[in-house]
């Protein structure tokens, strides 16, 4: 196993265990907007880290460049995402 | 770039997107088929015309080479709120201190404000719920956080991005 082969596995492991650490946050915090937090928040850096990881196999500088596109665009999605449900939450309860 | 006015789309505004759009579906679909090429090109222009009917150029401007500038701060504030979250997700007693906590802005309603409620939702201990005419209202993990003195600190970073425009629905 070489370095970047070490590098990989770190850092995928440390994605996965944002993952983990973000579904705890879903099925332990309160209530809906806590729990926003914790999938927004923890899966942005969980997949950021796989895509970190998986950046010394791929074939060229193209191939990074679509990992990263991914990360981004699973980040665009996720931060509108959890805005459009924390504003229908907040409608919804407004003592929430 | 910073063009504002209320004539509508411009051809220099429509052409700009159209060559990001088609760039981002080259970077993800790494092809150079004739065939794919078409619906790259079919894709790009439906991307195009969806954006403009959406966010149109005079509602405000975002300088992506400004924002691009300031991706060492967004990935380190990432990494925090990752952090943050998963050690309060983890922690045995939970600590959690939840609630909302109004902030004042400089930024008018529409696209700029838009931008930086989607920038802020990404760090740490910070989702937007509401906006009106003076200012936003987060949703913290924990109030006890100087929370309003990091969004004031986050406008001034990422402000010089987002270029203003008028309201739009």
């Amino acid at each position: 196993m070489n370095l970047a082969d070490l590098f990989t596995v770190a850092a995928v492991c440390a994605g996965a265990f944002f993952f983990l650490a973000g579904s705890v946050g879903l099925l332990r915090f309160p209530d809906a907007l806590t729990r926003l937090h914790a999938l927004t928040k923890a899966d942005n850096l969980g997949l950021g880290l796989v895509v970190l990881g998986l950046l010394p196999r791929v074939d060229g500088v193209l191939g990074g460049l679509k990992l990263v596109v991914i990360w981004l665009l699973a980040l665009l999605a996720s931060a509108a995402a959890s805005q459009l449900i924390a504003r229908a939450v907040k409608r919804s309860e407004p003592g929430a | 770039m910073t063009r504002d006015g209320n004539e509508g789309p411009t051809i220099g505004a429509a052409l700009t997107r159209f060559l990001g759009f088609a760039a981002l579906w080259g970077v993800l679909i790494r092809s150079g088929q004739p065939g794919d090429l078409a619906v790259g090109a079919l894709t790009a222009a439906a991307a195009t015309w969806a954006s403009l009917r959406l966010l149109p150029p005079a509602t405000g401007q975002v300088r992506f080479a400004v924002l691009a500038a300031r991706s060492p701060r967004f990935l380190w504030q990432s990494i925090l709120a990752g952090i943050d979250v998963a050690r309060r997700a983890l922690a045995p007693r939970m600590p959690l201190a939840a609630g909302f906590v109004a902030y004042r802005t400089g930024l008018p309603r529409g696209q700029a404000r838009n931008t930086f409620a989607t920038i802020t939702s990404v760090l740490p201990g910070t989702v937007p719920v509401a906006d009106d005419d003076t200012g936003m209202v987060y949703h913290c993990l924990d109030t006890g956080q100087p929370v309003t003195a990091q969004l004031a600190a986050d406008e001034r970073a990422y402000g010089k991005a987002l270029v203003p425009g008028r309201a739009h629905g």
